[in-house]
Protein backbone atom coordinates (compact mmCIF):
# COMPACT_ATOMS: atom_id res chain seq x y z
CA UNK A 1 0.00 0.00 0.00
CA UNK A 2 2.10 3.17 -1.54
CA UNK A 3 1.30 6.03 1.82
CA UNK A 4 3.76 8.41 -0.13
CA UNK A 5 1.07 8.57 -3.13
CA UNK A 6 -2.39 8.78 -1.18
CA UNK A 7 -0.53 11.79 0.76
CA UNK A 8 -0.23 13.19 -2.13
CA UNK A 9 -3.20 12.71 -3.87
CA UNK A 10 -5.20 14.21 0.08
CA UNK A 11 -2.79 17.42 -0.56
CA UNK A 12 -4.24 17.55 -4.04
CA UNK A 13 -8.09 17.00 -3.23
CA UNK A 14 -7.16 19.42 0.05
CA UNK A 15 -5.41 22.52 -2.12
CA UNK A 16 -7.80 22.01 -4.64
CA UNK A 17 -11.01 21.52 -2.93
CA UNK A 18 -12.35 18.88 -5.10
CA UNK A 19 -11.55 15.61 -6.08
CA UNK A 20 -12.83 12.16 -5.53
CA UNK A 21 -10.30 10.44 -2.96
CA UNK A 22 -11.92 7.33 -1.91
CA UNK A 23 -12.09 6.11 -5.36
CA UNK A 24 -8.42 7.13 -5.98
CA UNK A 25 -7.32 5.58 -3.19
CA UNK A 26 -8.92 2.18 -4.07
CA UNK A 27 -6.57 2.62 -7.56
CA UNK A 28 -3.57 3.87 -6.68
CA UNK A 29 -1.70 0.78 -5.82
CA UNK A 30 -2.62 -0.62 -8.88
CA UNK A 31 -1.67 2.17 -11.15
CA UNK A 32 1.27 2.43 -8.99
CA UNK A 33 2.37 -1.35 -10.11
CA UNK A 34 1.23 -0.78 -13.82
CA UNK A 35 3.14 2.10 -14.16
CA UNK A 36 6.30 0.60 -12.36
CA UNK A 37 6.46 -2.76 -14.01
CA UNK A 38 4.03 -3.47 -16.92
CA UNK A 39 3.28 -0.10 -19.19
CA UNK A 40 6.07 0.14 -21.41
CA UNK A 41 6.06 4.07 -21.52
CA UNK A 42 8.43 7.19 -22.06
CA UNK A 43 7.66 10.65 -19.95
CA UNK A 44 9.88 12.51 -22.49
CA UNK A 45 7.82 10.89 -25.51
CA UNK A 46 4.22 10.29 -24.08
CA UNK A 47 3.32 9.72 -28.06
CA UNK A 48 6.27 7.38 -28.24
CA UNK A 49 5.01 4.63 -31.25
CA UNK A 50 5.76 1.72 -29.11
CA UNK A 51 4.61 3.00 -25.52
CA UNK A 52 1.59 0.90 -23.90
CA UNK A 53 -1.63 2.26 -23.58
CA UNK A 54 -3.33 2.94 -20.23
CA UNK A 55 -7.10 4.23 -20.45
CA UNK A 56 -8.42 5.44 -17.27
CA UNK A 57 -12.50 5.11 -17.82
CA UNK A 58 -13.52 5.97 -14.82
CA UNK A 59 -12.19 8.89 -14.71
CA UNK A 60 -13.63 10.19 -11.50
CA UNK A 61 -10.64 8.13 -9.77
CA UNK A 62 -7.90 10.80 -11.69
CA UNK A 63 -6.10 12.04 -8.70
CA UNK A 64 -4.53 9.02 -8.90
CA UNK A 65 -3.35 8.57 -12.22
CA UNK A 66 -2.20 12.20 -11.84
CA UNK A 67 -0.17 11.70 -8.91
CA UNK A 68 1.34 8.43 -10.78
CA UNK A 69 2.07 10.41 -13.71
CA UNK A 70 3.95 13.03 -11.94
CA UNK A 71 6.08 10.05 -10.21
CA UNK A 72 6.81 8.70 -13.41
CA UNK A 73 8.10 12.21 -14.99
CA UNK A 74 5.38 13.31 -16.86
CA UNK A 75 4.00 16.06 -14.77
CA UNK A 76 6.06 18.67 -12.77
CA UNK A 77 5.08 19.03 -9.31
CA UNK A 78 4.00 22.57 -9.86
CA UNK A 79 1.24 20.92 -11.92
CA UNK A 80 -0.41 19.03 -9.52
CA UNK A 81 -0.77 22.05 -7.07
CA UNK A 82 -2.68 23.57 -10.22
CA UNK A 83 -5.34 20.98 -9.64
CA UNK A 84 -9.07 22.18 -10.30
CA UNK A 85 -7.75 25.63 -10.54
CA UNK A 86 -7.61 28.87 -13.09
CA UNK A 87 -5.01 27.98 -15.53
CA UNK A 88 -4.02 24.54 -14.60
CA UNK A 89 -4.11 21.77 -17.33
CA UNK A 90 -5.59 19.24 -13.95
CA UNK A 91 -9.36 18.97 -13.69
CA UNK A 92 -11.74 16.73 -12.02
CA UNK A 93 -11.57 14.59 -14.75
CA UNK A 94 -8.68 14.00 -17.44
CA UNK A 95 -8.24 15.28 -20.44
CA UNK A 96 -6.59 13.93 -23.20
CA UNK A 97 -5.82 17.24 -25.13
CA UNK A 98 -3.96 18.82 -22.06
CA UNK A 99 -2.18 16.12 -19.96
CA UNK A 100 0.71 14.32 -21.09
CA UNK A 101 0.49 10.84 -20.56
CA UNK A 102 -3.38 10.93 -20.72
CA UNK A 103 -4.45 8.83 -23.84
CA UNK A 104 -8.11 9.08 -23.04
CA UNK A 105 -10.71 12.52 -21.61
CA UNK A 106 -12.89 10.27 -19.23
CA UNK A 107 -15.15 10.85 -17.02
CA UNK A 108 -19.13 9.78 -18.42
CA UNK A 109 -18.89 6.32 -17.19
CA UNK A 110 -18.68 3.35 -20.13
CA UNK A 111 -16.75 5.22 -22.84
CA UNK A 112 -13.54 4.36 -22.01
CA UNK A 113 -13.47 0.15 -23.30
CA UNK A 114 -15.47 0.98 -26.42
CA UNK A 115 -12.26 3.56 -27.52
CA UNK A 116 -9.61 1.05 -26.25
CA UNK A 117 -11.27 -1.71 -27.87
CA UNK A 118 -10.58 0.89 -31.47
CA UNK A 119 -7.35 1.19 -30.09
CA UNK A 120 -6.29 -2.38 -29.66
CA UNK A 121 -8.06 -3.28 -33.15
CA UNK A 122 -6.13 -0.39 -34.84
CA UNK A 123 -2.78 -1.16 -33.37
CA UNK A 124 -3.74 -5.02 -34.39
CA UNK A 125 -4.27 -4.19 -37.74
CA UNK A 126 -1.12 -2.35 -37.94
CA UNK A 127 0.68 -5.50 -36.50
CA UNK A 128 2.22 -3.79 -33.74
CA UNK A 129 2.21 -5.29 -30.10
CA UNK A 130 1.21 -2.46 -27.97
CA UNK A 131 -0.53 -3.71 -24.74
CA UNK A 132 -3.48 -1.59 -24.41
CA UNK A 133 -5.02 -1.26 -20.31
CA UNK A 134 -8.66 0.04 -19.43
CA UNK A 135 -9.27 0.38 -15.72
CA UNK A 136 -12.93 0.65 -15.24
CA UNK A 137 -15.17 0.90 -12.01
CA UNK A 138 -17.21 -2.16 -10.91
CA UNK A 139 -20.35 0.61 -10.82
CA UNK A 140 -19.44 1.45 -14.38
CA UNK A 141 -20.03 -1.84 -15.40
CA UNK A 142 -23.61 -1.33 -14.72
CA UNK A 143 -23.38 0.83 -17.77
CA UNK A 144 -24.53 -1.34 -21.31
CA UNK A 145 -21.50 -0.12 -23.43
CA UNK A 146 -19.65 -1.72 -21.06
CA UNK A 147 -20.74 -5.10 -21.93
CA UNK A 148 -21.20 -3.98 -25.78
CA UNK A 149 -17.37 -3.49 -25.69
CA UNK A 150 -16.44 -6.56 -23.88
CA UNK A 151 -18.59 -8.83 -26.40
CA UNK A 152 -17.27 -7.21 -29.43
CA UNK A 153 -13.27 -7.41 -27.87
CA UNK A 154 -13.75 -10.82 -27.36
CA UNK A 155 -15.29 -11.65 -30.90
CA UNK A 156 -12.61 -9.53 -32.45
CA UNK A 157 -10.09 -11.85 -30.49
CA UNK A 158 -8.46 -8.38 -28.90
CA UNK A 159 -5.96 -10.43 -26.89
CA UNK A 160 -3.72 -7.38 -26.24
CA UNK A 161 -6.21 -6.15 -24.35
CA UNK A 162 -6.57 -6.29 -20.69
CA UNK A 163 -9.27 -4.38 -18.31
CA UNK A 164 -8.87 -4.35 -14.78
CA UNK A 165 -12.17 -3.72 -12.88
CA UNK A 166 -11.59 -1.68 -9.88
CA UNK A 167 -14.32 -3.77 -8.10
CA UNK A 168 -14.59 -1.72 -4.63
CA UNK A 169 -18.02 -2.17 -3.89
CA UNK A 170 -19.52 0.65 -5.40
CA UNK A 171 -22.02 -1.55 -7.88
CA UNK A 172 -23.12 -4.24 -4.66
CA UNK A 173 -24.41 -1.50 -2.39
CA UNK A 174 -26.84 -0.39 -5.18
CA UNK A 175 -27.46 -4.11 -7.01
CA UNK A 176 -26.08 -6.80 -4.84
CA UNK A 177 -27.10 -9.45 -6.68
CA UNK A 178 -24.24 -9.47 -9.18
CA UNK A 179 -21.00 -11.64 -10.07
CA UNK A 180 -18.95 -10.10 -11.73
CA UNK A 181 -16.04 -12.32 -12.60
CA UNK A 182 -19.02 -14.68 -14.01
CA UNK A 183 -20.05 -11.76 -15.91
CA UNK A 184 -16.48 -11.21 -17.65
CA UNK A 185 -15.82 -14.98 -18.33
CA UNK A 186 -19.78 -15.29 -19.61
CA UNK A 187 -17.97 -12.69 -22.21
CA UNK A 188 -15.38 -15.25 -23.63
CA UNK A 189 -12.74 -13.38 -21.22
CA UNK A 190 -9.96 -14.63 -19.55
CA UNK A 191 -10.86 -13.61 -16.04
CA UNK A 192 -8.44 -13.42 -13.27
CA UNK A 193 -9.63 -12.52 -9.39
CA UNK A 194 -6.85 -11.08 -7.21
CA UNK A 195 -7.16 -8.61 -4.40
CA UNK A 196 -5.96 -4.80 -5.74
CA UNK A 197 -4.46 -3.84 -2.82
CA UNK A 198 -1.64 -7.10 -2.65
CA UNK A 199 1.52 -6.02 -4.54
CA UNK A 200 2.35 -9.75 -4.42
CA UNK A 201 -1.56 -10.98 -6.38
CA UNK A 202 -1.31 -7.82 -8.39
CA UNK A 203 1.89 -8.99 -10.12
CA UNK A 204 1.05 -12.49 -10.62
CA UNK A 205 -2.39 -11.34 -12.03
CA UNK A 206 -0.11 -9.17 -14.75
CA UNK A 207 2.33 -11.82 -15.62
CA UNK A 208 -0.48 -14.56 -16.43
CA UNK A 209 -2.28 -11.98 -19.24
CA UNK A 210 -0.73 -13.23 -22.68
CA UNK A 211 -1.26 -10.28 -24.66
CA UNK A 212 -1.24 -12.10 -27.59
CA UNK A 213 -2.18 -9.85 -30.90
CA UNK A 214 -5.00 -12.60 -31.61
CA UNK A 215 -6.49 -14.47 -28.63
CA UNK A 216 -8.72 -14.12 -25.49
CA UNK A 217 -8.84 -10.41 -24.67
CA UNK A 218 -8.02 -10.65 -20.02
CA UNK A 219 -9.96 -8.79 -17.54
CA UNK A 220 -8.69 -8.81 -13.39
CA UNK A 221 -11.37 -8.50 -11.24
CA UNK A 222 -9.14 -6.69 -8.20
CA UNK A 223 -11.04 -6.69 -4.76
CA UNK A 224 -10.54 -3.33 -3.42
CA UNK A 225 -11.57 -0.86 -0.84
CA UNK A 226 -12.65 2.30 -1.77
CA UNK A 227 -10.45 5.00 0.60
CA UNK A 228 -7.99 2.23 1.52
CA UNK A 229 -5.44 3.03 4.08
CA UNK A 230 -7.58 5.39 6.07
CA UNK A 231 -10.29 3.65 8.46
CA UNK A 232 -12.34 7.40 8.59
CA UNK A 233 -12.50 6.91 4.53
CA UNK A 234 -13.46 3.44 3.95
CA UNK A 235 -16.68 2.31 2.48
CA UNK A 236 -19.53 4.15 0.86
CA UNK A 237 -20.19 6.89 3.02
CA UNK A 238 -20.11 10.63 3.17
CA UNK A 239 -16.41 10.60 1.36
CA UNK A 240 -17.42 9.96 -1.97
CA UNK A 241 -16.86 13.51 -3.15
CA UNK A 242 -16.25 15.45 0.58
CA UNK A 243 -13.29 17.41 0.63
CA UNK A 244 -11.89 17.18 4.12
CA UNK A 245 -11.40 20.23 6.68
CA UNK A 246 -8.15 21.37 8.18
CA UNK A 247 -9.13 18.94 10.92
CA UNK A 248 -9.87 16.23 8.83
CA UNK A 249 -6.82 16.99 6.51
CA UNK A 250 -4.83 16.69 9.68
CA UNK A 251 -6.15 13.41 10.85
CA UNK A 252 -6.11 11.56 7.11
CA UNK A 253 -2.65 12.58 6.83
CA UNK A 254 -1.86 11.26 10.84
CA UNK A 255 -3.25 7.80 9.92
CA UNK A 256 -0.98 7.90 6.50
CA UNK A 257 1.92 8.68 8.64
CA UNK B 1 -31.19 20.69 -65.90
CA UNK B 2 -32.65 17.53 -64.76
CA UNK B 3 -31.65 14.28 -65.36
CA UNK B 4 -32.51 10.38 -63.96
CA UNK B 5 -29.54 9.11 -62.09
CA UNK B 6 -29.39 5.32 -61.87
CA UNK B 7 -26.77 4.61 -59.08
CA UNK B 8 -28.42 5.16 -55.82
CA UNK B 9 -27.05 7.32 -53.11
CA UNK B 10 -26.04 3.98 -50.87
CA UNK B 11 -24.46 2.59 -54.23
CA UNK B 12 -22.48 5.78 -54.67
CA UNK B 13 -21.26 5.50 -50.82
CA UNK B 14 -20.00 1.77 -51.29
CA UNK B 15 -18.33 2.67 -54.79
CA UNK B 16 -16.56 6.14 -52.79
CA UNK B 17 -15.93 3.37 -50.06
CA UNK B 18 -14.10 0.86 -52.69
CA UNK B 19 -12.08 3.53 -54.46
CA UNK B 20 -10.74 5.89 -51.87
CA UNK B 21 -10.08 2.58 -49.42
CA UNK B 22 -7.90 1.30 -52.36
CA UNK B 23 -6.06 4.64 -52.17
CA UNK B 24 -5.66 5.39 -48.71
CA UNK B 25 -4.99 2.19 -46.08
CA UNK B 26 -5.85 4.26 -43.22
CA UNK B 27 -9.33 3.99 -44.25
CA UNK B 28 -11.74 1.76 -42.37
CA UNK B 29 -15.62 1.10 -42.03
CA UNK B 30 -17.56 0.24 -39.10
CA UNK B 31 -21.16 -1.42 -40.02
CA UNK B 32 -24.46 -1.65 -37.50
CA UNK B 33 -25.55 -4.37 -39.71
CA UNK B 34 -26.79 -2.59 -42.67
CA UNK B 35 -25.27 -2.38 -46.24
CA UNK B 36 -23.41 -5.34 -45.62
CA UNK B 37 -23.60 -6.78 -49.47
CA UNK B 38 -23.17 -3.56 -50.82
CA UNK B 39 -19.79 -3.14 -49.07
CA UNK B 40 -18.44 -6.58 -49.91
CA UNK B 41 -16.35 -5.07 -52.78
CA UNK B 42 -14.54 -3.14 -49.96
CA UNK B 43 -14.43 -5.73 -47.62
CA UNK B 44 -12.42 -7.96 -50.33
CA UNK B 45 -10.21 -4.92 -51.56
CA UNK B 46 -9.67 -3.73 -48.12
CA UNK B 47 -8.85 -6.46 -46.26
CA UNK B 48 -8.72 -6.04 -42.28
CA UNK B 49 -10.57 -2.96 -42.51
CA UNK B 50 -14.30 -3.85 -42.70
CA UNK B 51 -15.87 -4.14 -39.84
CA UNK B 52 -19.66 -5.41 -39.14
CA UNK B 53 -19.81 -4.85 -34.99
CA UNK B 54 -23.49 -5.69 -35.12
CA UNK B 55 -26.21 -3.95 -33.25
CA UNK B 56 -24.26 -1.68 -30.81
CA UNK B 57 -24.09 1.94 -32.13
CA UNK B 58 -22.05 3.38 -29.14
CA UNK B 59 -19.65 1.33 -28.91
CA UNK B 60 -18.98 1.40 -32.85
CA UNK B 61 -18.48 5.05 -32.50
CA UNK B 62 -16.50 4.92 -29.72
CA UNK B 63 -14.15 2.04 -31.54
CA UNK B 64 -14.07 4.72 -33.89
CA UNK B 65 -12.85 7.25 -32.35
CA UNK B 66 -10.12 4.52 -30.75
CA UNK B 67 -9.44 3.87 -34.25
CA UNK B 68 -9.32 7.58 -34.96
CA UNK B 69 -6.70 7.85 -32.10
CA UNK B 70 -4.60 5.27 -33.48
CA UNK B 71 -4.00 7.14 -36.78
CA UNK B 72 -7.28 5.96 -38.43
CA UNK B 73 -10.41 7.71 -40.86
CA UNK B 74 -12.69 5.70 -39.22
CA UNK B 75 -16.17 5.37 -41.23
CA UNK B 76 -19.31 4.43 -39.58
CA UNK B 77 -22.35 3.54 -41.08
CA UNK B 78 -25.89 2.37 -39.94
CA UNK B 79 -29.52 4.10 -39.68
CA UNK B 80 -29.21 7.61 -38.54
CA UNK B 81 -30.97 7.89 -35.40
CA UNK B 82 -28.95 4.83 -33.94
CA UNK B 83 -25.84 7.03 -34.68
CA UNK B 84 -26.68 10.17 -34.20
CA UNK B 85 -29.77 10.35 -31.79
CA UNK B 86 -28.49 6.89 -29.68
CA UNK B 87 -24.59 7.27 -29.68
CA UNK B 88 -24.78 11.22 -29.13
CA UNK B 89 -22.76 11.05 -26.02
CA UNK B 90 -19.99 9.01 -27.79
CA UNK B 91 -19.89 11.83 -31.04
CA UNK B 92 -19.74 14.16 -28.14
CA UNK B 93 -17.32 13.01 -26.04
CA UNK B 94 -14.99 10.67 -27.67
CA UNK B 95 -14.49 12.38 -31.12
CA UNK B 96 -15.76 16.13 -30.88
CA UNK B 97 -14.29 16.61 -26.76
CA UNK B 98 -11.14 14.69 -27.79
CA UNK B 99 -10.88 16.73 -31.13
CA UNK B 100 -10.50 13.69 -33.25
CA UNK B 101 -11.61 13.58 -36.71
CA UNK B 102 -14.23 11.05 -38.07
CA UNK B 103 -16.78 10.10 -40.47
CA UNK B 104 -20.45 9.18 -39.69
CA UNK B 105 -22.45 8.16 -43.00
CA UNK B 106 -26.59 7.93 -41.83
CA UNK B 107 -29.26 5.98 -44.28
CA UNK B 108 -32.84 6.67 -43.73
CA UNK B 109 -32.45 10.57 -43.56
CA UNK B 110 -35.35 12.48 -42.07
CA UNK B 111 -38.52 10.31 -42.36
CA UNK B 112 -37.23 8.51 -45.46
CA UNK B 113 -37.75 5.05 -43.75
CA UNK B 114 -41.61 6.38 -44.09
CA UNK B 115 -43.37 3.46 -43.13
CA UNK B 116 -41.06 2.38 -40.47
CA UNK B 117 -42.22 4.90 -37.96
CA UNK B 118 -40.56 7.23 -35.56
CA UNK B 119 -37.96 5.14 -34.42
CA UNK B 120 -36.32 4.79 -37.59
CA UNK B 121 -36.98 8.67 -38.77
CA UNK B 122 -33.99 11.58 -37.70
CA UNK B 123 -34.82 14.92 -38.69
CA UNK B 124 -33.44 16.50 -35.27
CA UNK B 125 -29.60 15.41 -37.00
CA UNK B 126 -28.65 19.01 -38.01
CA UNK B 127 -29.89 20.67 -34.58
CA UNK B 128 -28.22 18.15 -32.61
CA UNK B 129 -24.96 17.99 -34.16
CA UNK B 130 -24.55 22.04 -34.22
CA UNK B 131 -24.39 22.57 -30.76
CA UNK B 132 -21.39 19.99 -30.46
CA UNK B 133 -17.19 22.26 -31.85
CA UNK B 134 -15.10 19.93 -33.72
CA UNK B 135 -17.91 18.82 -35.92
CA UNK B 136 -19.54 19.35 -39.34
CA UNK B 137 -22.38 18.48 -41.49
CA UNK B 138 -22.83 17.62 -45.06
CA UNK B 139 -25.82 16.32 -46.59
CA UNK B 140 -25.48 15.28 -50.20
CA UNK B 141 -28.05 14.76 -52.18
CA UNK B 142 -26.70 12.82 -55.67
CA UNK B 143 -23.72 10.66 -55.89
CA UNK B 144 -21.61 13.23 -57.46
CA UNK B 145 -21.77 15.45 -53.87
CA UNK B 146 -20.83 12.55 -51.48
CA UNK B 147 -17.93 11.08 -53.59
CA UNK B 148 -17.05 14.79 -53.81
CA UNK B 149 -17.54 16.03 -49.99
CA UNK B 150 -16.34 12.71 -48.49
CA UNK B 151 -13.12 12.88 -50.67
CA UNK B 152 -12.52 16.45 -49.25
CA UNK B 153 -13.62 15.95 -45.40
CA UNK B 154 -12.65 12.48 -44.68
CA UNK B 155 -9.37 13.45 -43.42
CA UNK B 156 -9.85 16.83 -41.94
CA UNK B 157 -9.08 15.58 -38.78
CA UNK B 158 -12.93 16.82 -37.38
CA UNK B 159 -16.13 14.89 -36.80
CA UNK B 160 -18.39 14.86 -40.21
CA UNK B 161 -21.74 14.23 -40.71
CA UNK B 162 -22.65 12.93 -44.10
CA UNK B 163 -26.95 12.92 -44.44
CA UNK B 164 -27.52 10.22 -47.35
CA UNK B 165 -31.01 10.63 -48.07
CA UNK B 166 -32.71 7.89 -50.44
CA UNK B 167 -33.95 10.49 -52.57
CA UNK B 168 -31.89 12.79 -55.09
CA UNK B 169 -32.57 15.93 -56.43
CA UNK B 170 -31.72 15.23 -59.94
CA UNK B 171 -29.75 18.35 -60.57
CA UNK B 172 -26.75 17.54 -62.46
CA UNK B 173 -23.90 18.92 -60.35
CA UNK B 174 -20.18 18.67 -61.72
CA UNK B 175 -17.89 17.23 -59.01
CA UNK B 176 -15.79 20.80 -59.11
CA UNK B 177 -18.07 22.69 -58.03
CA UNK B 178 -18.84 20.54 -55.07
CA UNK B 179 -17.43 22.54 -52.49
CA UNK B 180 -17.26 22.06 -48.55
CA UNK B 181 -18.80 24.58 -46.83
CA UNK B 182 -20.08 26.17 -50.12
CA UNK B 183 -23.74 26.70 -51.48
CA UNK B 184 -24.47 26.75 -55.15
CA UNK B 185 -26.61 29.22 -56.56
CA UNK B 186 -28.44 26.84 -59.00
CA UNK B 187 -31.02 29.77 -60.41
CA UNK B 188 -30.32 33.37 -60.30
CA UNK B 189 -33.40 35.69 -59.25
CA UNK B 190 -34.60 38.99 -58.12
CA UNK B 191 -37.15 39.12 -55.78
CA UNK B 192 -36.97 35.62 -54.17
CA UNK B 193 -34.86 33.71 -52.42
CA UNK B 194 -35.20 30.13 -51.90
CA UNK B 195 -32.63 28.01 -49.79
CA UNK B 196 -33.05 24.10 -50.32
CA UNK B 197 -31.30 21.33 -49.13
CA UNK B 198 -31.34 17.54 -49.33
CA UNK B 199 -33.84 16.37 -52.36
CA UNK B 200 -36.46 19.24 -51.88
CA UNK B 201 -33.85 21.13 -54.40
CA UNK B 202 -36.19 19.34 -56.91
CA UNK B 203 -39.33 20.86 -55.59
CA UNK B 204 -37.45 24.31 -55.32
CA UNK B 205 -36.58 24.12 -58.58
CA UNK B 206 -40.29 23.17 -60.17
CA UNK B 207 -41.57 25.72 -57.65
CA UNK B 208 -39.43 28.30 -58.94
CA UNK B 209 -40.32 27.71 -62.54
CA UNK B 210 -44.24 27.59 -61.53
CA UNK B 211 -43.59 31.13 -59.83
CA UNK B 212 -42.73 32.67 -62.81
CA UNK B 213 -46.18 33.10 -63.58
CA UNK B 214 -47.12 34.98 -60.88
CA UNK B 215 -44.12 37.20 -61.37
CA UNK B 216 -41.65 35.70 -59.20
CA UNK B 217 -38.35 35.86 -59.76
CA UNK B 218 -36.45 32.93 -57.78
CA UNK B 219 -33.16 32.72 -56.86
CA UNK B 220 -32.73 29.02 -56.08
CA UNK B 221 -29.62 28.66 -53.57
CA UNK B 222 -28.82 24.89 -52.52
CA UNK B 223 -26.92 24.07 -49.66
CA UNK B 224 -25.17 20.74 -49.35
CA UNK B 225 -23.12 21.48 -46.03
CA UNK B 226 -24.92 22.60 -43.23
CA UNK B 227 -22.13 23.52 -41.29
CA UNK B 228 -20.08 25.07 -41.81
CA UNK B 229 -22.25 27.29 -43.77
CA UNK B 230 -21.90 29.57 -46.59
CA UNK B 231 -23.72 32.22 -44.94
CA UNK B 232 -22.02 34.98 -48.07
CA UNK B 233 -24.09 33.26 -50.68
CA UNK B 234 -27.40 33.55 -48.48
CA UNK B 235 -26.48 37.37 -47.45
CA UNK B 236 -25.71 38.20 -50.75
CA UNK B 237 -28.73 36.86 -52.43
CA UNK B 238 -31.28 38.32 -49.51
CA UNK B 239 -29.73 41.34 -49.37
CA UNK B 240 -30.67 41.27 -53.11
CA UNK B 241 -34.15 39.67 -52.77
CA UNK B 242 -35.31 40.63 -49.42
CA UNK B 243 -37.21 37.86 -49.54
CA UNK B 244 -36.17 34.29 -48.25
CA UNK B 245 -37.94 30.92 -47.99
CA UNK B 246 -35.76 27.81 -46.66
CA UNK B 247 -36.80 24.51 -47.46
CA UNK B 248 -35.52 21.79 -45.61
CA UNK B 249 -36.36 18.05 -44.33
CA UNK B 250 -35.63 18.70 -40.65
CA UNK B 251 -37.30 19.66 -37.80
CA UNK B 252 -38.39 24.02 -37.93
CA UNK B 253 -36.23 23.61 -34.34
CA UNK B 254 -32.33 24.18 -35.31
CA UNK B 255 -32.65 23.51 -38.84
CA UNK B 256 -31.19 25.52 -41.91
CA UNK B 257 -34.13 27.76 -41.65
CA UNK B 258 -32.86 29.45 -38.23
CA UNK B 259 -29.28 29.62 -39.79
CA UNK B 260 -30.28 31.73 -42.66
CA UNK B 261 -32.53 33.48 -40.11
CA UNK B 262 -29.47 34.25 -38.21
CA UNK B 263 -27.24 34.83 -40.90
CA UNK B 264 -29.54 37.51 -42.44
CA UNK B 265 -30.66 39.89 -39.05
CA UNK B 266 -28.30 42.35 -40.20
CA UNK B 267 -30.04 43.41 -42.79
CA UNK B 268 -32.72 45.37 -42.95
CA UNK B 269 -36.46 44.78 -44.02
CA UNK B 270 -36.24 41.01 -44.74
CA UNK B 271 -39.14 38.82 -45.07
CA UNK B 272 -38.93 35.41 -44.41
CA UNK B 273 -40.48 31.95 -44.36
CA UNK B 274 -39.91 28.23 -43.86
CA UNK B 275 -41.12 24.88 -44.72
CA UNK B 276 -40.00 22.32 -42.37
CA UNK B 277 -41.20 19.66 -40.25
CA UNK B 278 -43.15 21.26 -37.24
CA UNK B 279 -42.41 20.31 -34.10
CA UNK B 280 -44.28 17.29 -33.89
CA UNK B 281 -43.60 13.71 -34.81
CA UNK B 282 -44.18 12.40 -38.06
CA UNK B 283 -46.55 9.47 -36.71
CA UNK B 284 -48.16 8.64 -40.25
CA UNK B 285 -47.79 5.65 -42.19
CA UNK B 286 -47.55 5.78 -46.20
CA UNK B 287 -44.27 6.22 -48.78
CA UNK B 288 -42.13 9.12 -48.33
CA UNK B 289 -43.86 11.31 -51.01
CA UNK B 290 -46.92 11.04 -48.49
CA UNK B 291 -45.11 12.05 -46.08
CA UNK B 292 -44.20 15.06 -47.93
CA UNK B 293 -47.26 15.79 -49.25
CA UNK B 294 -48.75 15.57 -45.93
CA UNK B 295 -46.01 18.20 -44.62
CA UNK B 296 -46.31 20.54 -48.12
CA UNK B 297 -42.80 19.59 -49.00
CA UNK B 298 -43.80 19.65 -52.28
CA UNK B 299 -43.51 21.93 -55.48
CA UNK B 300 -46.98 22.92 -54.83
CA UNK B 301 -46.60 23.77 -50.84
CA UNK B 302 -43.14 25.89 -52.00
CA UNK B 303 -45.49 28.09 -54.31
CA UNK B 304 -48.55 28.13 -51.98
CA UNK B 305 -46.10 29.27 -49.16
CA UNK B 306 -44.32 31.77 -51.32
CA UNK B 307 -47.82 32.88 -51.97
CA UNK B 308 -49.39 32.96 -48.27
CA UNK B 309 -46.54 34.42 -46.74
CA UNK B 310 -44.78 36.91 -49.50
CA UNK B 311 -48.01 37.77 -51.46
CA UNK B 312 -47.47 39.84 -54.33
CA UNK B 313 -44.25 40.20 -56.16
CA UNK B 314 -45.21 43.66 -57.55
CA UNK B 315 -43.77 46.68 -56.37
CA UNK B 316 -41.12 47.18 -53.39
CA UNK B 317 -40.86 44.70 -50.43
CA UNK B 318 -43.49 45.54 -47.54
CA UNK B 319 -41.68 44.65 -43.97
CA UNK B 320 -44.05 43.69 -41.75
CA UNK B 321 -43.28 43.25 -37.86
Amino acid sequence: MNKDLRKKIVQMVYNGRDGHIPSAFSIIDILDMLYESYLAHDPKNPSWSQRDYFILSKGHGCVALYVVLQKYGFLAETELEGFCRKGGILGEHPDYTKVPGVEASTGSLGHGLSFAVGVALGLRIRNMANKVYVLVGDGECHEGTVWEAAHVANNLQLGSLCVIVDRNGSAAQLMPRDDLPAKWRAFGWETIVVDGHSAAELRAAFERVNFELRGTPTAIVANTVKGKGVPMLEGHGIWHHRIPSSEEHKLIMEALS
Amino acid sequence: MTMAFEKSMRQQFADTMLTVGQEDPRLIVLIGDISHFILQPFARACPGRFYNVGICEPTIVGMAAGLAKVGFYPVVHTIAPFIVERSFEQIKLDFCYQQLGGNLVTVGSAFDYANLGCTHHCYGDFALLKTLPHAQITYPASPVEFDALFRQAYTSGVLTLYRVPAHQHGQAFNAEDILLGKGIRVTEGRNLTIVATGPQLRNAMEAGEELKSHGWQAEVLYIHTIQPLDVELIRASVRKTRRALVVEEHMCNGGLGDDVLRATREIPRVQHASLSIPNTFVTGYGTYQDHCETLGLTREGIVRQVRSAFGSPKGEVVWQR
